[in-house]
């Protein structure tokens, strides 16, 4: 059986609670979603909505009925609540109210979406070049975020009613979902006084930076020349092999502190590194990097991911199909590894409306 | 109260895939006793910022933000006798948590079969960077290689443009998030059939997750800022060194108002640049939210520390600690308004050493003295 098999869940969805939902869903939760009113695209609606039951709210009486069944609601309405939810649900559900900001202070009921969320989290002042514009993180990672809380919520709540008997009510802020994910910038600035900015790729550790991207024979691979010298060993060892060690063969790595050194002698050390990356390919680099040890990643395209012998093997990516276009895309399924788990509905349902819906 | 209150968990975690989750559960209650050794540091301790000495094992602000509300016990698990008393803790737990390397588990005899052994329902949860299982799964690498792994640091950035990696170890961030959801969803399993498991977490899995809406395109793409559901999503500079306003337009009305507020005629990038420009980046996000229109100030980590929103909704909490004074700690990002949990101070290490050996397993106070003398329990 799944581990959330027949747990009734209500998601109002606007972004916010939209992979919480997912989540759910794929732990075996029945998740009914209202979908935002604003329509994002199909392949957006498909990646966070499938495996749910979609509701058309054509009869707001009929959603506050469902909020009366549910075990859980996850209203993620960003502009209030049009449903009347929160007089709806009973004692026994978990109401979970998710907003960009918190239900009382100075910013809320501010509008917010996923960048401007972002953007407030600290993360996208240092994401970016040094000469160029703050730059986000791919897709929407403040409301992914903020969905994966809104499922801990839920299961939190879940435990505690096991206990007491009792649902309760929370309240869930994206802001502080997508700050809380920032963990270097504050606490630099409190114990430091020193004000992270963008670095591009260059790590920066102690007095001198490191690079992190590297062009091999076919592409770029990651590592950097950080204080391990297990792993410095390791790399050297097989430069070595190949005759492309250089001075690198001489230092003592033991005692040898990269981040006190000065960035002329990282560069110079980098330079030897760079040539012997630039005469191999990613299979042969992340070949070493798995059987010695190295640290070294392939910077993999997403057809790359999608390829990937590794994620086939732990069955990664599955086939979901649209129920209203009949086309099937492949997007990842579970969420880990578990033997408690059965596969959930595969489609990205057609709508119901509330007032025919007879699931509950 | 908190949510989990009586839950326990037995905390083998270091640096910060495992130790994020395991904070996420002691915050809400459970009683996490973090097993950890001087002969084997948790590199959190090692990791700045600093209150002062480095070399002080109680000194790092990082590893006091990662594993509030823990309680520290020291066990040399290359002591047999180290073992045992796990075995004791495992025993004593619902949920064992873990992220060493590959085969390390096994090598100690703590591997999944074996914890059952000593407790039929054990749940053991698992957060690698590759997962347990799979061609990949003796990979060693760090919070960033799932980056890599990924598409991630693929997808970063503006059309054309290099890889780019995230500034910080986002797997490290996002895989424990899942790690406490599997972990919760184990323990309602639980409740419903009894039967423990084991949950395999990997950190590259998350990672792809979380960018489930670019695998479902026909040709997942780089579009640095920009998206294609709304009519102007980017950022913009505001007045001084370095200052940027996020701007993001769903919808005509917030168009039409955010043009009225900058005083420009047409959408165009240009002409909201040198508009924006022109004011302070909090004056103008005031301005823009009363208007209805989504932006954000592109906060610095000071901005972080000190914003009057984050403060009113208790982000951080000011803990005193006996090496680094009152110092912030980041507080979940939720109420649960019938089960609100505590933050609790960082433990300093083996601060719980007789409490957990003596009072709470019901050891014998000599046995523990010569154990801690002889160091197995340090």
């Amino acid at each position: 059986m799944s581990m959330l098999a027949a747990l009734r869940v209500l998601e109002i969805a606007d972004g916010l609670t939209d992979f919480g939902g997912r989540m759910l869903a794929e732990l075996g939760a029945d998740v009914a979603v209202v979908l935002p009113v604003t329509k994002a695209n199909r392949a957006r609606t498909l990646a966070w909505h499938h495996g749910k039951t979609v509701i058309a709210p054509d009869d707001a009486e009929a959603i506050r009925a469902l909020a009366a069944k549910a075990d859980v609601v996850l209203d993620g309405q960003r502009e209030g609540d049009r449903f009347g939810l929160d007089k709806a649900v009973s004692d026994k559900t978990i109401y979970i109210r998710v907003a960009p900001f918190s239900a009382n202070g100075p910013y809320a009921g501010r509008p917010a979406t996923d960048l401007t969320l972002f953007a407030l989290s600290g993360l996208m002042h240092v994401t970016g070049e040094p000469d160029g514009p703050p730059l986000k993180f791919p897709g929407q990672q403040a409301y992914a975020l903020t969905g994966i809380q809104a499922a801990t919520v839920a299961l939190l709540g879940l435990y505690a009613r096991r206990r007491t008997g009792k649902g309760q009510k929370a309240d869930l802020s994206a802001f502080q979902c997508a700050t809380l994910s920032n963990y270097r910038e504050a606490i630099m600035y409190e114990w430091t006084g020193r004000i992270g900015r963008r670095r591009g790729n260059m790590l920066v550790r102690g007095k001198s930076g490191v690079r992190q991207i590297w062009e091999c024979k076919d592409g770029f691979v990651t590592w950097s020349m950080i204080d391990n010298p297990s792993m410095m060993r390791a790399v050297v060892s097989v430069m070595e092999e190949k005759g492309a060690a250089g001075e690198l063969s001489h230092i003592d790595w033991n005692n040898t502190l990269v981040a006190d050194t000065p960035q002329e002698t990282i560069e110079r050390w980098q330079g030897i590194v760079a040539a012997f990356f630039a005469n191999h390919t990613r299979e042969e680099l992340g070949a070493w990097s798995l059987e010695k040890g190295w640290g070294l990643s392939v910077i993999c395209s997403p057809q790359d991911v999608c390829d990937s012998e590794h994620l086939k093997a732990r069955g990664l990516f599955v086939e979901v199909t649209d129920e209203e276009t009949g086309k099937t895309v492949s997007v990842p399924g579970p969420l880990f590894r578990s033997a408690q788990m059965d596969t959930p509905r595969r489609t990205l349902a057609k709508p119901v409306p509330a007032s025919s819906f007879t699931g509950w | 109260m908190g949510a989990l209150d009586g839950l326990k968990i037995a905390d083998f975690s270091w640096v910060g895939a495992g130790p994020r989750a395991t904070k996420d559960l002691a915050d809400n209650g459970a009683t996490v006793i973090k097993i950890e050794s001087r002969k084997r540091l948790d590199l959190g301790r090692m990791s700045p910022p600093f209150a002062g000495d480095p070399k002080d094992v109680d000194g790092s602000a990082f590893f006091a933000q990662t594993n509030t509300s823990k309680r520290s016990v020291t066990v040399n698990l290359s002591d047999p006798r180290g073992i045992e008393i796990a075995k004791k803790l495992v025993a004593w737990a619902d949920v064992v948590v873990e992220n060493f390397g590959p085969g390390f588990m096994e090598r100690i005899g703590l591997h999944y079969q074996a914890l059952r052994k000593i407790k039929p329902d054990i749940i053991l949860a698992s957060v690698s960077v590759a997962g347990r299982t799979g061609p990949l799964s003796g990979f060693r690498g760090y919070g960033n290689s799932a980056a890599a792994h990924s598409g991630h640091a693929w997808l970063t950035g503006e059309p054309g443009s290099p890889p780019h990696m995230p500034p910080l170890a986002y797997g490290d961030v996002v895989a424990p998030m899942f790690l406490t959801v599997a972990i919760l969803a184990a323990l309602e399993h639980r409740a419903r059939t009894g039967e423990g498991q084991h949950v395999d977490v990997s950190q590259i899995e998350p990672m792809v997750h979380v960018i489930a809406d670019l695998y479902a395109q026909d040709e997942a793409k780089k579009t640095g800022n920009d998206d294609i559901d709304f009519l102007i999503h980017g950022v913009f500079p505001t007045q001084g060194d370095d200052h940027w306003i996020a701007i993001a337009v769903e919808n005509e009305t917030q168009a039409e108002a955010l043009k009225r507020e900058l005083g420009i005629s047409s959408l165009d990038r240009d002409a909201i640049s040198a508009a924006t420009s022109a004011h302070d980046k909090f004056a103008l996000f005031d301005r823009l939210a009363a208007a209805g229109v989504p932006a954000g100030p592109v906060l610095d980590g000071k901005n972080v520390l000190e914003n009057p929103e984050l403060a009113a909704a208790g982000h951080f909490v000011k803990l005193d600690h006996p090496v680094l004074g009152p110092s912030n700690m980041p507080a979940p990002p939720y109420v649960l308004h019938g089960t609100p949990g505590k933050v609790n101070r960082a433990p300093r290490l083996g601060e719980h050493n007789r409490e957990v050996f003596i009072d709470m397993l019901g050891l014998e106070a000599d046995e523990i003295e010569i154990l801690i003398a002889e160091g197995c329990l340090a």
